[in-house]
This record gives structure tokens, C-alpha cells and sequence, in this order.
């Protein structure tokens, strides 16, 4: 009986086929977009990720405050401090200063742009890279004009069947020798792509190209995970009193360890997700109001079908079941239609590098649920009112 | 043995207005109605004739009275299950205007009752058959309301009168809306159901249709003035 009312609800939403058509629609968009926010979501948590693949749990990263400005002026942040780390600090396992800056490279006729790292010789301990090529450079050589360039890097100046290394770059004007290539990593370091950038003794970065316009950021390692948050501690207290900070001054630097820069990311990307959701939400919650007027609308066309169906015998429950199954076949058809419409749009999306997504189950599966409670929730009431209406009164409309 | 199917004492129904103001409609209804009776309602129009064949198919209640139906006073039940149940499996409605859906072909325009109580489809469907063949309509089975004559259309409504197999048939002036001849076809219907023992009740302002009836109450302003009436032997 239930299959011959489902049929019966099925013709009638096909004897209105453009009405049937428009009322989905919002559902198919709704739901197509909860599958696309998705996708975003979880691109955006895998960009996170795959951002701090290369950072240990034991990372902890110093920067001068004043460093988003670019200026270190307001900071005493310096290159000596991360020798007083190394010196004074009992939880630290390894520390590396690193400046940072862009700066224009040329070899031959070819010119890119790339990000300019200044580091020192601890870096090949701590900076999660692999040389595929050469060395790096010496304590002894930290004067030198020596460069170890990134994959990218090598891939944009050099053809195929060219060894870069011993060859001579230009870097703002100045000659460097390559003396080492990295492998491709994919991570990278703050906002840096490690593969985009080139790597030249700290000194010689300071002096010949960033000058007082590089960002100092010390990198160090704490020799235990355990022990990341009393590092923390012990370096904010090193450092105060180097920088003889007085007690109601604020700190002039930032500290910040892997895990909690990992978690604001990944709180970032959450909250994205979220506020994006709601966007989704609201619009399955418009369609269902769509879907409310067009039952509302049927069922005041079909007020003498009503009083003809209960003077045959009809019950309010067979009246209820028959609308409401008109609007879930109208939200669950438009849901399945919007599951395909947002698995489709996925890859385009992705293969024009738009944005990044990546499908997941969670985003058709509640796309889809949701499209078929709004089809009951809004499918409800106007059923309900069509089930309740007098007999006599039905059959007199026309 | 005579037995009574539809009793009423007393009945009264008024409607509300808008404005809370009660509009009587039938004003103290005494009637009994036996079983295979064929009785025909007249009157002039606004006389209560439709609200009382209403009342008497269970689609109103009664606002004060008793109804009486094969012994059990119903007019008191308001429970929706209740009087669906008993419009579905007692009464066979047959409108003027037929009342079809019009996107469901007259086999299952015919078998929709059955479906509300939930008859088997084979069944139903079969029996929809036999009955839409038995009265002629053997050929018409697929077709929709639209593609049907009016003397077709009412065919299959009275088709679908009868496939729950009800003790009454309530029809509301069943040939106002067909030609003389198609009038004229229907009735002969209706007289059948007098070898079937159908109670048939029946709205009619035409004498020539009222004739086939066993006995014809006239009403008037909400009252029963004749509980049977004569037909001036012109007709």
C-alpha cells in the first residue's frame, strides 16, 4: 500500500515537472555546496598539514616582535642570541638563526625571484631538508658567497641536462657559487616555501643582501617533546634578561613551538570550515522553505482532491503520508542530485588549482542527510494542514 | 425481517461564520431509512438536502442530535480512523461532478478505495476490472478522466462507489451534470442496486429522476416536510 502511495506521489510531482524541477534546485545547490565546503575543509586541513609535514613536534621557533612589520628595530632580537641559547639552555638539542628576505637570482639570460634564507651550519641538522647534490657550507666559510638552492629554484634557472653545481648566480647583483642542491620537500618554513628558496651563509646575507631588512628567526629543537613548554619558559627567561627587559615590559620577541602553531592553523582551517558550513546550512535551510511554499501551494490546488480522497475513505494519515512523500522524493532527488553536481565540481575545481579540496565522505553523506530531514522537517506541516482539512469544505473549493 | 440502516433523531447542524454568527442548516431531522430502501432528497436549494446526505456519510458532524448508523450512534465520534473507516468500507459516495482525479486512469480512480483499506493490489485491481466491465466500461480501463464522456466519467464513479462493497450509496443529484440519455443510463445503474439490497440515498431536484426512488423526502428550510412525498402523476 505504502509503494502504491509513493507512486501516487511520485505522478503528481510529474504533472507539475517544472515546479517539481525549481523547488529541487535549491536543494541540489544546497546540498552540492555542503559538499563543496567540505572538500575545502579538508583541502584546507591537508594544506595545513602537509605545511608543517616537515616541522618536528619539538620545534620551537623565536622571532623578533616587531618582525610582521618587517623591521627588527624595535626588537634586540639578534644572530648572538642564538649562541646564548646554545650556551645557556639545558633543554635545547639544536639552534639555528635564519634571516629572511626575497631577492631577484640570475643565471645566464634567466631571472626568477625567489625567497633569499641566511642560516648557519646548524641548519642542515634542523631544517628537514636533503641535499641531492654538493654541500653545505662550513663554519669556516661564513663569509663566503656561497648558495645551496632550493628544488624549484634549480628547476626555473637550470635545464635538464645542466649540473648547477660549481656553477656562478647572480643574486641582487651579487655572485654566488652553487655549492649544493636540495631535494624537492613540499614543506615549508613560516610562509616560505623551503623549494622556492635559496640558502646562503647567515652572515654574508646579512651584510651583502638583506642588510637591516631581514626578519631573524631562530629555530631550535628541543631535545624532547616533553620538555618543549619548559624550554619555552627557560628561553623567554634567557632572553629577557639578555634584552634586560624590565618586569612590566612585554616581551620583544615571539615564541612559538610546533604544536601550537600547528593547532592555531588547524583551528583556522576548522573555523573556516565551520562559518562555511553555516553558509551551506542556511542554504538547505532556504530550500526547504522553498520546499514548504511549494507544498503549501499544491496542497491548496489539491483541496478537492483531499475532500475527494476522504470522502472515499481516505484517513488523515494516508493524506499526511501522501504530501509528506511528495516533498521527500522532491528533497531526497534533489539531494542525490546535488551529492553528483558537488562530486563533479570537485575535480574541475581542483584541476584549475582554484582552491584546494579534496572529497570526502562526511560532505556528500551529510549533504545528503540533511536533504532528506529538510524534506520531513518543511514537507511536515503543510502535509499536516492538507490531512486536517474538513472533508466538506475541500470538496467545495474548486 | 425489515431492519433500520440509517436513523436520525433530532438533528441539528449549523455552521459558523466568520463572525461566530450560527447559521442553522437543519433544524430537527427525524428519519429512518431501511436497509435496501432507495430514497431520493428534495427540496429547494439552501434546504439542507447535500448537508444532510453529508451527515449521513459521515464527512460532518452533527452539531446536536443523535445519528444512528446499523444500530450504533456514530454521531457522536469525532476519532478521524473511525469515520474514515466507516466512509471507506459502508458508504460509496457518487458526486454530480463525478469527482475523479484526474491523473489517475478509471482502473485506479476505481480501485482507490480498496487501496485506503488496504486490499491487495491483485485483488484490487481485479475487482476494479470486473466492476468497471460490468458496467460497460470494459474498454475504457487505461484511459484518464479527461478522455472519458460524462456518462463514462460517472460510470466509473459509481464503479468506484462500489468496490469496497458498501451497504449505502450517497449520491449528491448523480445525473445534474449529464444529457437526458446518459441521465436516463445512470439511473437504470441505480435501480440494480435495489436487487443488490443497497440502501441508496439520493439528491435529486428532478422529478424525473426522483420517480425511480422507493419514496422521496422533501425538505425545506432545514426541516423534513414530507417524509413521503407524492409526485404529481404527470411524471
Amino acid at each position: 500500500m505504502k509503494w502504491e502511495i509513493f507512486s501516487m506521489a511520485f505522478e503528481s510531482l510529474l504533472a507539475n515537472k517544472t515546479r517539481s524541477f525549481l523547488s529541487m534546485l535549491g536543494i541540489v545547490i544546497g546540498v552540492s555546496t555542503v559538499i563543496a565546503v567540505f572538500a575545502i575543509g579538508q583541502g584546507a586541513k591537508e594544506s595545513v598539514n602537509e605545511q608543517f609535514a616537515g616541522l618536528s613536534a619539538k620545534s620551537i621557533v623565536v622571532m623578533g616582535s616587531g618582525a610582521k612589520s618587517g623591521s627588527t628595530s624595535s626588537s634586540k632580537l639578534d644572530i648572538s642570541d642564538v649562541d646564548l641559547i646554545r650556551e645557556q639552555s639545558s633543554y635545547i638539542s639544536s639552534a639555528v638563526g635564519m634571516i629572511q628576505g626575497n631577492g631577484t637570482i640570475n643565471y645566464g639570460s634567466i631571472d626568477t625571484s625567489s625567497s633569499i634564507v641566511g642560516t648557519e651550519v646548524e641548519f642542515i641538522d634542523i631544517g628537514n631538508l636533503k641535499l641531492k647534490d654538493g654541500r653545505f657550507f662550513t663554519d669556516d666559510e661564513n663569509k663566503e658567497k656561497l648558495v645551496i638552492l632550493g628544488s624549484d629554484v634549480v628547476d626555473s634557472l637550470y635545464s635538464e641536462d645542466e649540473n648547477p653545481i660549481s656553477s656562478t648566480v647572480t643574486i641582487s647583483g651579487k655572485k654566488f657559487e652553487v655549492i649544493g642542491i636540495f631535494e624537492e620537500s613540499g614543506s615549508s618554513l613560516g610562509r616560505i616555501s623551503k623549494d622556492e628558496a635559496i640558502y646562503v651563509p647567515y652572515e654574508v646575507a646579512q651584510s651583502s643582501l638583506l642588510g637591516k631588512g631581514g626578519q631573524l628567526m631562530i629555530n631550535l629543537e628541543a631535545d624532547s617533546v616533553d620538555n618543549v613548554s619548559l624550554a619555552t619558559e627557560e628561553i623567554t627567561s634567557i632572553l629577557r634578561t639578555e634584552h634586560k627587559l624590565k618586569d612590566e615590559q612585554q616581551d620583544d620577541f615571539k615564541i612559538m613551538d610546533a604544536g601550537s602553531m600547528v593547532g592555531a592553523a588547524q583551528e583556522s582551517a576548522a573555523l573556516m570550515s565551520t562559518i562555511l558550513t553555516l553558509v551551506a546550512a542556511i542554504t538547505l535551510l532556504v530550500s526547504g522553505i522553498g520546499i514548504m511554499n511549494v507544498m503549501f501551494v499544491t496542497v491548496a490546488e489539491r483541496t478537492k482532491e483531499i475532500g475527494i480522497a476522504k470522502a472515499i475513505g481516505g484517513k488523515q494519515n494516508d493524506i499526511l503520508f501522501q504530501f509528506l512523500m511528495e516533498s521527500i522524493i522532491l528533497s531526497t532527488l534533489g539531494g542525490l542530485l546535488g551529492v553528483l553536481l558537488g562530486q563533479i565540481t570537485i575535480p574541475i575545481i581542483s584541476y584549475f588549482n582554484i582552491i584546494a579540496m579534496e572529497s570526502s565522505f562526511t560532505g556528500p553523506f551529510l549533504g545528503f542527510s540533511f536533504s532528506a530531514l529538510v524534506g520531513i522537517v518543511f514537507g511536515f506541516y503543510p502535509a499536516f494542514k492538507a490531512s486536517r482539512l474538513d472533508p466538506v469544505d475541500s470538496l467545495r473549493s474548486e | 425481517m425489515i431492519h433500520t440502516v440509517v436513523e436520525l433523531n433530532n438533528a441539528y447542524k449549523s455552521y459558523k461564520l466568520s463572525n461566530r454568527e450560527d447559521i442553522p442548516v437543519l433544524r430537527g431531522i427525524n428519519l429512518k431509512i431501511v436497509k435496501g430502501e432507495f430514497v431520493a432528497l428534495m427540496g429547494e436549494s439552501g434546504g439542507g438536502k447535500t448537508t444532510l446526505l453529508n451527515i449521513i456519510g459521515c464527512l460532518h458532524p452533527l452539531s446536536a442530535g443523535k445519528y444512528f448508523l446499523e444500530g450504533e450512534n456514530i454521531g457522536i465520534v469525532r476519532d478521524d480512523f473511525t469515520l474514515a473507516y466507516i466512509r471507506n468500507k459502508k458508504m460509496g459516495f457518487i458526486f454530480q461532478q463525478f469527482n475523479l482525479f484526474s491523473r489517475l486512469s478509471a482502473l485506479k480512480n476505481v480501485a482507490l478505495p480498496a487501496l485506503y483499506a488496504s486490499t491487495d493490489k491483485r485483488e484490487r485491481i481485479q475487482k476494479a476490472e470486473t466492476l468497471l466491465k460490468s458496467l460497460g466500461m470494459g474498454e475504457r480501463l487505461k484511459h484518464k478522466p479527461s478522455e472519458l464522456s460524462g456518462g463514462q466519467q460517472q460510470r466509473v464513479a459509481i464503479a468506484r462507489a462500489l468496490i469496497n462493497d458498501p451497504e449505502i450509496i450517497l449520491a449528491d443529484e448523480p445525473t445534474g451534470a449529464l444529457d437526458s440519455k446518459s441521465g436516463l443510463e445512470v439511473m437504470e445503474i441505480f435501480k440494480d442496486f435495489k436487487r443488490q439490497e443497497k440502501t441508496v440515498i439520493m439528491v435529486t431536484h428532478t422529478a424525473e429522476v426522483a420517480k425511480y426512488a422507493d419514496r422521496i423526502i422533501f425538505l425545506k428550510d432545514g426541516k423534513i416536510i414530507d417524509n413521503d412525498y407524492k409526485l404529481k402523476s404527470s411524471y
